[in-house]
């Protein structure tokens, strides 16, 4: 296939997978909490981590993934340790650190077309050294998640009931966002700051219309969400359209045919 | 009336639980010894939940001693030897995705370690879990597709999967039907009588388990009688619980 004669698509469409993957199987634990608006405050957070790299000559993402992190720790603790309304919090961090990330890139003077493709994602862009800093802290994560897989799981059903079982529902909870704020900080690139909510939520949402056990609903997920990935990729490359929105129409698609077929 | 000589289950001293100062639980002291069947009864909003939580540890106590299986709550770490089915049975989302054998098998995720395969023995405890309950046949359907009576049997497979040695039912049979309910009940004597089980079980229908339970424990901000539930259900201490004009309506089953 001549798509794949340039290197920077063969690096797109491996990005592309790693985050499909990432960003369903995370997103379903946060879906199934009702803790959707996670992912998005979360990447406005990142996109501080982006000003902080750009104006300081480092690879954004890493320092993305730094500061995504320690935001999710913070809301995390905001949220179970001082009892403030989780909806609230989020919507504070959210406005506050896009706030932030304008301030810090137009102070530094750089706020140019770069920052636009981490808000839409610009797959074309993927480095060499962008796909090795996905591959180490995605292997992370996806180890984590493995490894604490039922235990989220669990938690995701009843907290309490997990509490009482013997499970560290709090220490859980931290490591659960942590992983979320990684994933969503690798994958700006891919779909943008402002796109990247739909990789995690949209994929989960369509599989549950199907009304299945829950590993099965796992899979699903995971299949429209490499799906819309890589026909995504394929339509922008074919016809010059933006890659995230491209992926984010792709599966908003799936998830109309969802719904229709599975109306009563 | 015999003695028994059966180690404690639950020990509570002098427990007390205040919100914003002012008591929710006030200076209970009990005893539920290994093998008992002890009814909770009480009028709404008397503490019988909160003192049900203070036990499980997802309340925090203001002051008093709670031991679990001898040993005080913060040292306590033999949480799978306590099966816990909580009120809210029958609000599980119609979309939640989890199927009956999957909500049973989480009874096993605490004492299964990280990365563990599933072992011979777990896969034993759900199966004989779900036996016990009678949800074999229902294992491959999602838990909101259930009846509430469905339902309430997945949650006690899914605490029994852990094999506890005591199981705490806080009120689960809001909105089962009275065909169901006395399945239920049914089960429950079975597990007392013959697994030995110890039951804690939050009720306000504690006529119609009168002669299964041991001990009625009537908690209305404090301990007002824990006694032989005939002498209870007989005594002046049930006005004092439902106000002076209750009276106790029999139940006859058999």
């Amino acid at each position: 296939m001549d798509i794949f004669q340039y290197d920077f698509m063969v690096n797109a469409f491996l990005a592309g997978i790693i985050i499909a993957i990432l960003a369903s199987v995370s997103g379903s634990f946060i879906v199934l909490r009702r803790y959707a608006m996670l992912t998005e405050t979360l990447a406005h957070v990142a996109l501080v981590g982006v000003a902080i790299g750009m104006v300081t000559e480092q690879n954004p993402i890493w320092v993305a993934v730094i500061v995504s992190v320690l935001s999710a720790w913070l809301i995390e603790y905001l949220r179970s340790y001082l009892g403030l309304y989780s909806d609230s919090i989020l919507a504070i961090f959210l406005s506050g650190s896009l706030a932030l990330a304008v301030v810090i890139v137009s102070v530094a003077g750089s706020f140019n077309a770069s920052l636009f493709s981490y808000l839409f994602g610009s797959i074309l862009s993927v480095t060499n050294e962008d796909l090795i800093v996905m591959a180490i802290f995605g292997s992370l994560s996806m180890a984590v998640l493995l490894g604490l897989f039922k235990e989220f799981y669990f938690i995701a059903f009843d907290e309490e009931v997990a509490q009482v079982s013997g499970l560290r529902v709090k220490l859980l909870n931290f490591m659960l966002v942590t992983i979320i704020a990684v994933i969503i900080a690798l994958s700006i690139r891919v779909v943008g700051t402002l796109l990247i909510g739909a990789l995690m939520v949209i994929p989960t949402i369509s599989a549950l219309r199907y009304r299945l056990g829950f590993m099965k609903t796992i899979f699903l997920s995971l299949l429209f969400s490499i799906t819309a990935v890589l026909l995504g990729m394929t339509l922008s490359y074919q016809f010059s359209l933006p890659s995230g929105a491209t992926i984010v129409l792709v599966i908003l698609a799936i998830f109309t045919v969802s719904i229709v077929i599975n109306r009563k | 009336m015999s003695i028994n000589f059966a180690p404690a289950v639950f020990e509570v001293n002098n427990l007390s639980y205040k919100i914003n100062g002012s008591d929710i639980i006030k200076d209970i002291s009990l005893i539920v010894k290994k093998g008992e069947y002890a009814a909770v009864v009480g009028p709404n909003g008397g503490g019988k939940t909160t003192l049900i939580r203070l036990l499980l540890g997802l309340e925090k106590k203001s002051s008093g001693s709670i031991k679990l299986f001898g040993k005080e709550q913060k040292a306590f770490r033999s949480w799978s030897k306590i099966g816990y089915v909580p009120q809210r049975v029958s609000q599980i989302d119609q979309y939640f995705p989890a199927t009956v054998e999957e909500v049973v098998k989480m009874g096993r995720t605490a004492s299964r370690g990280l990365f563990s395969r599933e072992s011979e023995q777990d896969r034993d405890a759900v199966k004989h879990a779900m036996m016990k309950m009678d949800v074999t046949n229902l294992k491959e359907k999602l838990v909101g597709e259930l009846s509430g009576g469905q339902r309430q049997r997945v949650m006690i497979a899914r605490a029994l999967a852990s094999e506890p040695e005591v199981l705490i039912l806080d009120e689960p049979n809001t909105g089962v039907d009275m065909v169901s309910q006395n399945r239920f009940y049914a089960l429950l004597k079975e597990l007392n009588k013959e697994d030995g089980m110890t039951i804690l079980f939050i009720t306000h229908d504690v006529g119609v388990i009168a002669d299964d339970i041991q001990t009625m424990l009537c908690i209305n901000q404090t301990l007002l009688s824990c006694n032989n539930p005939h002498e209870v259900l007989s005594c002046s201490e049930m006005s004092k619980l439902y106000g002076i004009d209750a009276h106790l309506v029999h139940h006859h089953h058999h």
